[in-house]
């Protein structure tokens, strides 16, 4: 039997976990909105019709919104951006699978856009061993709860003030298609001295990385599977021209490979590589060039045969 | 398993719940399967050195109290001492001594025997329960102590989990007889455990581990930090850091001894507000310079015999220490300039009065202690970077490298060094300095008075929301990557 003390103990510290709790508080909208971090609500939204897969350049390249506003309902709701980084969602059979938790079983009229390049099909080191295993898209298994607590325990590694601090100031914020907007300083100092530095790291992966067999065979299969549940792109978004001109000198014969791929797969191939849209760092496309973009590769999708309205599923 | 971890936070109040709800015969059964699980969660096949090294040293101490005198008790000791420095020796320094010699063979072109190296894991605080071993062993050949006859009481002493893995190192004349009472539930006791608990996590996840993130990247990759303000601020940063790690941990482990009703010693008083180098030491880790104290530098001679030998014992003393916190050349260094600032301490003490009194200083008591506060910092985070530094390379790079470009510094360079400094987030790094400067205040605070009895004093409403405020804190500010308590690896 516990002594009265012992009670005391226990209903003070219960009280002290209510006034903790009490304060944890301020903290739902940010995680209920899914503001968590610049992944997180990818976690948070119900599984998707249709998908824009890739790295970064994708995540803030293309705008779901905007190739839903011009291409009507051509495509199974919903389209959802997701896509994360090189370092998270590389092609691999970890993302592989990761796409297959998040795409609705029961899709078969989607839209699915599939960035390419050639870092997002390189590897350091030795075949067989992805790197993104380790990391969110390789360990969560439930990629569709609100809230994700597998994520906010295990990959939300912010001390949680800055999660309130960062919804307040962020550069990032991640809109619920799971398009990332970035606000950053675009004046042409800041963006030279960006581009250098992202130029520098991409010489030192061009150093250390391979077009790897087994990034290029899970890309296959990754499109093998979207072809089952609707309409499939690639797309090689575009980019500065000095990294672009590293990505040539890098893999050189990387254009023909994806052109022979897709029609391998047949799957269109969509390279607007050269395009002249400007960007944050050379690498990832300002929001105003973004929403150029999307609008671009939204016309040029028109052009295919998508699916007649009529065929689309109404979905309660 | 973590003090700052979730198994942890789950774990402990299990144990105190059954600790008191068992009957007083059972507790220790219940504290001595605790600490094996809470060391077994690092590595279940571990626990078998433990329980040897448990097993040796019972039996030599049980041994030597049937014997009357020190030549008869002699052999036992040495077995003791046998088995718990070749643990040591096998597991943390073989590999060492094998490099060394080695390199050494090399340079002197000399054929280098094809001696393999182990690829043994350093198990999780060794260095800590051998040493507490070791000295119940010496205190029993000594006759200072009763040998322990009851088996799970003494594998419980080596054992107990709050201090098995980073200490303090305590005594067995000073834990046994602990173990021999009862303990009843004391609410009074136990909320002061738990705020020694709470205070030891803040400065764990707040601030030691806040520190980290800037001073890891810059430690890691000096070559690519060289100018003098960078290095001179994660020297620093370095230097708040290990007292918050290691000051926080055994704050935590004293207070989960206390919320059981176990007192451990004391094993840091404001180590930073130190005047001297030797007055360092005496705040500093006290349970290891105690020991070092007791188990070495006394048996050497000490300071009772003529002054060279005992500058020699000075500088073995610290270069053992050294030793015993890494096999490896940094610590090796660390430990032997630790030795000669207290060889030169002692040996200039005469010159140091004279010139007090020649600049007028002896005058000026407080002026002077505050200066002596601000050069033995100096010269204690000197030393941190041997410590820290990842090789004899890197340590000798970044003391070379203190003052560089100091002079070209200006306002916009010194912005730009900030920012890279912080990771390129401001906040972090204002956030570790409120939580530095919280805790030297609070430990300012405590100097001269039992901070817990000053809380005790408060009015209920201010001290429960006063514990509100910091476990808010501790979950707002905190950093829960689990990252391991610098003072595990030793």
């Amino acid at each position: 039997m516990l002594s009265p003390a012992g009670w005391r103990l226990i209903s003070r510290l219960l009280l002290l976990a209510g006034a903790d709790v009490l304060g944890l508080l301020l903290l739902g909208p940010v995680v209920l909105g899914g503001h968590v971090d610049a992944f997180y609500g990818r976690f948070t939204s119900p599984q998707a019709g249709s998908l824009i897969i890739g790295t970064s350049r994708a995540a803030q390249g293309i705008q779901p919104a905007v190739l839903a506003a011009t291409l009507g309902n051509r495509f199974e709701v919903t389209l959802l951006n997701y896509s994360f980084t090189l370092t998270h969602s590389p092609y691999g059979p970890a993302y592989l699978h990761s796409i297959e938790r998040k795409l609705r079983p029961d899709a078969k009229n989607g839209l699915f856009i599939v960035a390419v390049d050639p870092w997002s099909l390189s590897l350091t080191g030795a075949e067989g061993s992805f790197p993104e295993d380790n990391s969110f898209i390789g360990q969560l298994g439930q990629v569709s709860q609100n809230p994700n607590l597998a994520y906010l325990a295990r990959f939300q590694t912010k001390p949680l003030y800055r999660l309130l601090l960062d919804y307040a100031t962020a550069t990032e914020r991640l809109h619920p298609d799971g398009w990332l907007e970035v606000t950053i300083g675009i004046d042409s100092a800041q963006v030279r001295a960006r581009t250098a530095r992202k130029l520098q790291d991409y010489r030192r992966l061009a150093a250390s990385q391979h077009l790897s067999s087994g990034r290029l065979a899970a890309l296959r299969q990754t499109i093998e599977l979207l072809k089952q549940h609707g309409r499939v792109f690639m797309v090689r978004l575009p980019v500065g021209a000095t990294l672009l001109q590293l990505e040539e000198q890098y893999q050189p014969d990387f254009d023909q490979r994806m052109r022979q791929t897709a029609a391998e797969l047949a799957v269109p191939y969509l390279d607007y590589s050269a395009q002249p849209y400007a960007t944050t760092d050379g690498n990832h496309l300002q929001r105003a060039a973004s929403q150029d973009f999307s609008v671009r590769l939204a016309q040029d999708l028109k052009g295919y045969q998508l699916i007649p309205k009529s065929e689309i599923p109404v979905r309660k | 398993m973590l003090f700052n971890s979730l198994h942890f936070l789950v774990f402990f109040p299990i144990v105190v719940g059954l600790y008191y709800g068992l009957a007083p015969r059972w507790r220790g059964a219940l504290l001595l399967l605790a600490s094996y699980y809470f060391y077994m969660s690092w590595r279940a096949a571990y626990a078998l050195l433990l329980l040897a090294t448990t097993l040796v040293d019972y039996y030599s101490g049980y041994r030597m109290s049937q014997l009357p005198t020190k030549q008869a008790r002699r052999p036992y000791l040495y077995l003791s001492l046998i088995s718990n420095l070749g643990t040591l020796f096998v597991f943390k320094y073989f590999n060492f001594f094998r490099d060394t010699a080695v390199q050494l063979a090399e340079a002197l072109h000399l054929p280098a025997t094809a001696v393999p190296a182990f690829g043994l894991l350093l198990p999780v605080g060794v260095s800590f329960y051998t040493f507490q071993s070791v000295g119940y062993i010496i205190d029993v050949y000594q006759g200072r102590l009763e040998a322990e006859r009851n088996f799970g009481r003494f594998a419980l002493f080596v054992a107990f989990f709050p201090q098995l893995v980073a200490g303090p190192i305590e005594r067995g004349g000073h834990m046994l007889p602990q173990f021999k009472r009862t303990h009843r539930f004391d609410y009074a006791r136990v909320v002061s455990g738990l705020r020694l608990m709470a205070w030891g996590l803040f400065k764990k996840v707040v601030v030691a581990d806040r520190l980290a993130l800037f001073v890891n990247p810059v430690f890691n990759n000096p070559r690519e930090h060289p100018e003098g303000l960078v290095l001179v601020l994660a020297t620093l940063a370095f230097t708040f850091q290990i007292y918050g790690d290691f000051s926080g941990y055994t704050d935590m482990a004293r207070g989960a001894a206390r919320v059981l009703g176990f007192d451990f010693n004391l094993n840091f008083r404001q180590p930073y507000l130190s005047a001297s180098v030797p007055e360092f030491w005496r705040r500093w880790h006290i349970s290891l310079s105690s020991w070092f104290r007791d188990y070495v530098y006394i048996p050497l001679g000490g300071s009772r015999v003529a002054p060279a030998r005992a500058y020699g014992n000075l500088l073995a003393v610290f270069l053992i220490s050294g030793l015993w916190h890494g096999a490896n050349w940094t610590f090796l260094v660390w430990g032997g300039l630790h030795g000669l600032y207290l060889v030169v301490s002692t040996w200039a003490k005469p010159a140091r009065e004279r010139l007090a009194q020649l600049t007028g200083l002896a005058a000026h008591p407080s002026l002077r202690q505050v200066l002596g506060v601000v050069i033995t910092f100096v010269l204690v985070a000197y030393a941190w970077i041997f410590f820290r530094a990842n090789s004899l390379s890197d340590a000798v790079f970044i003391s070379q490298r203190l003052g560089n470009g100091w002079a070209a510094l200006d306002g916009q360079k010194v912005a730009t060094l900030l920012l890279d400094f912080s990771q390129h987030y401001r906040p972090e790094l204002a956030m570790a300095g409120l939580g530095v400067v919280l805790m030297l205040v609070v430990e300012y605070f405590g100097r001269n008075r039992s901070l817990q009895a000053w809380i005790t004093g408060q009015p209920f409403g201010v001290r429960w929301v006063g514990y509100a405020g910091l476990t808010l804190l501790i979950l707002y500010l905190g950093i829960f990557n689990s990252t391991s308590f610098i003072y595990f690896q030793f």
